[in-house]
């Protein structure tokens, strides 16, 4: 018998352990969910630790979305109708987070108040025990308006606060700063992008173990594989002891996969693409299990179908780690 | 394309009159003005070279009807009033324009151009090797029983007299040979060239110009810096191997153009190339002019010229067409040009001088820098060398005398004060120099000439974003802090700026500020220069810290302040003592090849070797670039100076003013 | 170990002779460092210099062919462990396992050969199929396998039986031909499975135990011993994470210790109960360095899932970035709605259809062939012209699907425009603005107004 040597890499840095959700200290949550602390690449567990695995969010909407594929609707159906429901229905799905999105405050798609808009909060907090993630409406002021709202009325909460870019970080770091929350820094699928937003947080004062990092998903198709190297890059930074790049990474999977013609176009496609039911489950899939394998953290979801795959998938690459 | 309106088939014509100067053309309707103005030679500005995006090109129509395309630039009243862009605005009819009189920039580039710049080559044995050496000949006259040709003649005595074995003349010179010879009694002085650009073929000696009696003339030679800006002449005495005097003056191809990429869409236009050809040789003629009445020399005794310039300036000087420099795969006409006489380029020298054009290495690493590779030694040293030459084009070359690796990265006008709203060059007024009190927040300053300050030049412009960061104005992506204590930092007109100078205080109609946006153009200059070195270093697997001297040369990077300059991540934060400032190495590099044979091998050497990098082509360089659009670098582990003096300025890892 | 540019130059005779087709030796050792040129290129290279020139360029994972004629497919030769470094070059075989004694067979094969689908231009395929001997006797199984080839001319195959009996029926029935992999040597059989891939040339799949790579070893030893040069190792499975850390170790003793025995591709069984667990499976060993990969379900979705991932993973990251140049769709454009040029660099691309997106009005956005670059490069390089403007905008089809004819050029070449309106008669044309980020406050109160 030939004795093989294997090649263990000795990695000096680590990710950082981010913890989302709090059940003290103003924090009501029934349960938390901690990410990072890995000190090898993705569940290749005899070379370093992986004390935490991957979690799963379903994505939750403020008002019934226009705009999705028919697939989703038909499987979610009255839920989309209020966010409570919704995420009451995604937790017994499997969700161990929620992302909120506050689309109804968008200027063009309702402009609600920051008021109206901590009070959708509270009731997704008052439905479910998991934490919470709270995306803004996407428009910079309108941004910084509701969630400092938000931040302030949910203090200890640890919710993580989207989007902080490198246009309008200041307030939503300020506001994560005063009340106890995380902030999630996105940036165009770039390295160096991603690090000098985390620099700027962290010139901030904002301990880094508050911090999420987006580096922009691009779908199965439609960029996968930038996203993909940026974030093997990254990972490996992180792990070379870089550290401006070691938070943990956080990709809205089911966005960019149902945004696109694989995961909305019913008819007149071609017999090769097969079903939409299965088509746009596999779109998710692919994409979130690529993306795993290149250090995703928290993987952001939309269809149950695919968070049921994933939970399967994840209990098989993390099985004695 | 520029012209296309003229072409499609509308032969109809108009008749458009000139004031003041009352000249009157005929041009078929469909005819830009722009190009109007240029048929005649009239002089209007076109920094942007017509492409609608300056709209300095203005001209006023007294009379008749035009078609505008865009009024880029005009306010309502001045349309009324007939003010029109010319580039933008075509003929329909007849029409009379007035062209305004151009307030002459009568500014000349900064005065310390007159560096010295004899620091020759170590290779430079210009004594035992001179370009141009003359000779004095007591010839035998001729008679019925030796009847030798006049030149067998002259040979003969160069031969005996001086051990010159071989000379050769052309035919100008022998016409008037048989003379020349007679008047002077058979006593002349001849000056010769003693070595011609040829690689690898030896020619012998050349005449160049037959004195008569002994020698009581100068011999002198001029190496230009043919700058896309400015223009250096350096007049070269051959009797010493001195420079006794330099000129310098804008290049009035300005006028067509602020960049290389401007001039060469302009070239385009109708005669536009020819004109451009002509404003090089003037802008030329000009300095020869001032030096010769300076010096109180005769343009005759100019026996010899050199030029080193980018590969734009060098196309255009010899009328040729550059279009092909610019589009991919970026190819030039020509790297070593042909051997010119001074008459056929209309240069005012010696008709039958030669000038020689320095060879150039790729469209975009051109004659300028194959001149600061000699000049700065590089070519011949064992040390892993990087010369930088930072102006609108940031060129770098890295290598030791086994190999050379150069690449370009367009930096933008923005050293040179281009694109940034209170830029300018450093000209009398500049500010130059800048330091902001930690407490205060106030600034002084230095301007060039002590003179009131009007704007800022490239090294100001450095200085003050250097100090702006250090103090926590700007912050590592080049926000300003709104939230500052001090009324210096304002939103003004919805962009944030820092006012550096107050109008009253200076001699500025204005605040003289630095605004966000400015600031902006500043990082992405500096970034594009920084990933040159990168990508240049990592393409032969070396690291930057690996580099044991910088050198910098170019016009500009003498007035840079090293230390600052490494604080906004400009250059490499590398101990002082590796950095070296060279001075204006293109003219340097022009004047070692003026004076010195074996240094004409080298430059040719040089150029051949010489490997090009093309950065479009290299995807690396765009993640580099992004990585360097940060003050001072995303990888701050690459700035340890810099992390110490913001630590010690308890800048480094907070923000004090940190908004809501 | 690969050499950098300037230690082969320090190989090569130096003269800038530009026999070799480039201005210099530098420039020919660089490129021949990034493996974009040959060594014989140079006429004058010593032989001292080639043989350490050669040595370094050894692909430390064999190139492997599979299959004959037009749709054989090549594994290996990779020499990265992570696509950013260089690239992946020959992306790994997606094959659909069979059962022999599947009464369906036929239908399948016929299936799995005509399946089609077209991505980016280029036409997306599936590989191969794997006739898995399941029940019947040699004979059985030869005629399964001819009844495939029947059904699936020239789709290469891979055979998996443990029985070198069956194996030599069906490649002696004609199989041969198609030099299909053989699967596999184990411990146990490996002499005669190595006879069998020798008798009829066909590279040969060795096969361990999960876990076992000191096997693989062995194995690798024997058969190449026995004169088997055509390799692919087959580290068994052991759910997702056990496969991660055999692939990972493989390819990193592979490249980074030389370990000549593990030299060469990987299979993968990426087969599972549902089709949603296989197609994790095969996910990551798309991602994660499979050179044959064996499914059990044809489901399209998945199947096209996977072949679009491929497609993805092994794109070269060297190459410009660029997006497919055409007519783009932002939300349900509709007659009205604005249409915006820019060029086809893919960050260019992703910013302003980002933001048009962002700003809720439905957009066609029309993409013009710039090889890549972004809009003021390609202005500079004369590739983003007026002529070329107007070609995007005629060759789109864009008039057909609009009720106005209106343009908008991106703020920085705003000088085109004269020149666009002379190309374009008949078109309105306008300036955007400069950033992409300022698209929505110009789509909401310039374009609208």
């Amino acid at each position: 018998m030939t004795a093989v040597e294997i090649p263990v890499e000795k990695w000096s840095g680590a990710v950082r352990e981010v913890t989302l959700g709090s059940s003290y200290g103003g924090g009501t949550r029934t349960s938390t969910v901690t990410v990072g602390g890995e000190t090898s690449l993705p569940f290749l567990g005899f070379e370093g630790a992986l004390p935490h695995r991957p979690a799963l969010a379903v994505e939750v909407v403020d008002m019934k979305p226009a705009d999705w594929s028919p697939e989703l609707v038909a499987t979610w159906g009255d839920d989309l109708s209020d966010p409570a429901n919704w995420a009451a229905r995604a937790v017994e799905e499997g969700a161990d987070l929620i992302a909120l999105k506050l689309r109804s405050c968008h200027p063009d798609f309702g402009d609600r108040s920051a008021t109206e808009a901590r009070a959708t909060v509270d009731r997704v907090l008052a439905a479910v025990g998991v934490p919470l993630i709270v995306y803004g409406p996407g428009t910079a002021d309108k941004d910084n308006e509701v969630l400092v709202a938000v931040a302030e009325a949910t203090k200890g909460e640890q919710l993580a606060l989207g989007l902080c870019e490198e246009k309008n970080y200041r307030t939503i770091v300020a506001a994560a700063l005063g009340n106890g929350h995380l902030v999630i820094a996105q940036t165009p699928i770039d390295v160096n992008l991603a690090k000098q937003l985390n620099i700027l947080i962290s010139d901030m004062r904002l301990p880094l173990e508050r911090v999420l990092m987006d580096p922009n998903t691009g779908a199965l198709g439609y960029g996968l594989e930038y996203t993909y190297s940026v974030m093997e890059r990254l990972r490996l930074a992180a792990l070379m002891g870089d550290a401006m790049t070691q938070q943990p990474m956080i990709c809205t999977i089911g966005e960019e996969s149902w945004r696109q013609k694989e995961g909305r176009a019913a008819t007149d496609v071609p017999e090769a693409w097969g079903e939409l039911a299965e088509r746009g489950v596999a779109w998710e899939v692919t994409t979130a299990m690529t993306l795993l394998e290149s250090g995703a953290d928290i993987l952001v979801l939309r269809h149950p179908g695919s968070v049921g795959v994933l939970r399967e998938a994840l209990d098989d690459l993390t099985k004695g780690a | 394309m520029s012209d296309a309106p003229a072409t499609k088939a509308r032969t109809a014509m108009a008749s458009i009159t000139f004031t003041p100067s009352g000249e009157t053309i005929e041009v078929p309707l469909g005819t830009s003005l722009l190009d109007a103005v240029i048929l005649c030679e009239l002089d209007v500005p076109a920094p942007c070279a017509g492409q609608g995006r300056c709209g300095r090109c203005r001209v006023r129509v007294r009379a008749g009807d035009v078609e505008r395309r865009s009024n880029a630039g005009l306010v309502s009243a001045e349309i009324l009033d007939g003010w029109a862009v010319a580039c933008q605005t075509y003929v329909t009819g007849s029409i009379e324009v007035e062209v305004p009189e151009r307030r002459r920039e009568t500014v000349r580039p900064h005065g310390h151009a007159i560096a010295e710049p004899e620091s020759l080559p170590l290779t430079c044995d210009w004594r035992q090797d001179p370009a141009v050496r003359t000779f004095e000949l007591d010839i035998e006259p001729p008679s019925l029983a030796d009847n030798t040709s006049d030149f067998d003649r002259l040979r003969r005595a160069l031969a005996q007299q001086h051990g010159i074995e071989e000379v050769r003349a052309e035919l100008p010179m022998l016409r008037r040979l048989g003379k020349d010879l007679r008047m002077a009694n058979w006593k002349v002085s001849v000056t010769l060239e003693m070595r011609d650009w040829v690689y690898d073929a030896y020619l012998p000696p050349r005449l160049i110009r037959i004195y008569p009696g002994a020698f009581r003339h100068a011999s002198m030679g001029v190496a230009v810096d043919l700058g896309t800006t400015s223009v250096v002449a350096y007049l070269l005495d051959f009797a010493t191997g001195r420079v006794v005097d330099s000129a310098s003056a804008y290049n009035k191809q300005i006028a067509c153009g602020d960049d290389v990429i401007s001039r060469i869409i302009y070239a385009k236009r109708k005669r536009g190339l020819e004109r451009l050809q002509h404003l090089a040789v003037e802008t030329i003629n000009d300095l020869l002019d001032e030096l010769q009445k300076r010096n109180g020399i005769e343009l005759y005794e100019i026996h010899e010229v050199t030029v080193a310039g980018n590969t734009t300036m060098t196309h255009l000087l010899l009328g040729l067409d550059p279009q092909y420099l610019r589009a991919e795969p970026y190819i030039p006409t020509i790297s070593a040009s042909p051997v010119l006489e001074a008459g056929e380029l209309g240069l005012r020298a010696n008709i039958l001088a030669h000038v020689h054009v320095m060879p150039s290495v790729g469209s975009y690493v051109g004659g300028d820098i194959t001149a600061g590779v000699i000049s700065s030694g590089m070519f011949a040293t064992d040390k892993l060398t990087l010369f930088i030459d930072i102006g609108t084009n940031g060129e770098m070359v890295l290598g030791t005398k086994d190999w050379l690796l150069s690449c370009a990265c367009s930096a933008g006008p923005a050293f040179e004060g281009g694109g940034v709203g209170d830029g300018m060059r450093a000209s009398p007024g500049a500010i130059e120099d800048v330091f902001i009190a930690d407490d205060t927040l106030e600034p002084t300053f230095r301007t060039v000439d002590d003179a009131p300050a009007v704007g800022i030049c490239g090294s100001g412009l450095i200085d003050l974003l250097g100090e702006l960061f250090v103090t926590g104005l700007v912050d590592k992506s080049g926000h300003l802090d709104r939230s500052a204590p001090t009324d210096r930092v304002r939103v003004h007109d919805g962009v944030p700026e820092y006012v550096v100078c107050w109008a009253g205080e200076g001699g500025a109609d204005h605040d003289i500020a630095l605004t966000e946006s400015d600031i902006t153009g500043l990082i992405r200059a500096k970034a594009a220069i920084y990933a040159g070195f990168e990508v240049l270093c990592r393409s032969v697997g070396v690291d930057l810290a690996d580099v044991e001297e910088i050198l910098i040369g170019g016009a500009f990077g003498q007035y840079i302040n090293i230390e600052k300059a490494i604080r906004i991540g400009l250059l490499p934060d590398q101990p002082v003592e590796r950095f070296k400032f060279l001075g204006n190495t293109s003219a340097q590099g022009a004047y070692a090849a003026l004076l010195c044979v074996n240094i004409r091998h080298d430059v040719l050497d040089v150029a051949a070797k010489m490997t090009y990098l093309e950065l479009s082509a290299d995807n690396s360089f765009m993640d580099e670039y992004t990585s360097a659009l940060f003050l001072p670098h995303t990888d701050l582990s690459g700035f340890p100076s810099v992390l110490a003096a913001l630590q010690k300025r308890g800048n480094g890892s907070d923000a004090p003013r940190a908004t809501t | 170990m690969a050499l950098t540019g300037l230690q082969i130059y320090k190989l090569l005779p130096k003269t800038n002779c530009k026999e070799c087709g480039f201005p210099t030796c530098l420039a020919f050792a660089m490129k021949l460092a990034q493996k974009g040129t040959e060594l014989d290129k140079c006429p004058y290279v010593d032989d001292e210099a080639k043989t350490a020139l050669d040595a370094a360029s050894a692909p430390p994972i064999k190139l492997v062919a599979i299959g004959a004629g037009e749709r054989a497919f090549e594994i290996g030769n990779e020499i990265v462990l992570f696509r950013h470094e260089k690239t992946f070059y020959h992306q790994p075989g997606l094959v659909v396992r069979v059962k022999s004694d599947d009464p369906q067979l036929a239908e399948v094969a016929a299936r799995v050969a005509s399946y089609e689908v077209e991505r980016v231009g280029m036409k997306l395929r599936l590989d191969g199929l794997a006739v898995e001997h399941a029940g019947g006797d040699a004979a059985a199984y030869a005629a399964a396998v001819a009844a495939t080839r029947a059904a699936a001319p020239g789709l290469p195959l891979v055979l998996m039986s443990g029985d070198a009996a069956a194996l030599d029926a069906a490649l002696s029935g004609g199989a041969a031909a198609d030099r299909p992999l053989v699967h596999a040597a184990a411990a146990a059989n490996w002499q005669a499975m190595a006879d069998v891939a020798k008798k009829h040339g066909c590279p040969l799949a060795i096969r361990a135990e999960a876990g076992d790579l000191a096997g693989l070893v062995d194995l690798s030893e024997n058969v190449r011993g026995a004169g088997i040069e055509d390799l692919v190792l087959d580290p068994g499975t052991a759910g997702l994470a056990g496969d991660l850390v055999a692939f990972t170790q493989l390819r990193r003793l592979a490249l980074k210790k030389g370990a000549r025995a593990l030299g060469f591709p990987l299979f993968a069984d990426a087969g599972a109960p549902t089709w949603q667990a296989e197609l994790a499976r095969a996910t990551q060993a798309i991602a994660k360095y499979a050179g044959v990969i064996i499914i059990d379900h044809l489901e399209p979705a998945a199947v096209y899932a996977l072949l679009t991932l491929r497609q993805n993973v092994y794109t070269d990251p060297q190459k410009p970035i660029q997006v497919e140049p055409k007519l783009y769709e932002v939300g349900s454009a509709g007659p009205d709605s604005p249409v915006l040029i820019t060029t086809n660099f893919s960050l260019t691309y992703f910013s302003v259809s980002g933001e048009v997106e962002g700003a809720g009005v439905p957009a066609w956005l029309l993409v013009a062939d710039s090889d890549g670059q972004s809009v003021l490069t390609a202005w500079a390089a004369g590739k983003f012209d007026a002529e070329k403007i107007a070609k995007t905008v005629k060759d789109s089809g864009i008039e057909s699907r609009i009720d106005h004819k209106k343009l908008v050029l991106p703020g920085h070449v705003a000088g085109l425009s004269g020149e666009v309106e002379e190309e374009l008669p008949g078109w309105q044309i306008m300036v955007g603005p400069r950033d992409a980020v300022d698209i929505p406050n110009y789509l909401k109160n310039v374009w609208g107004a």
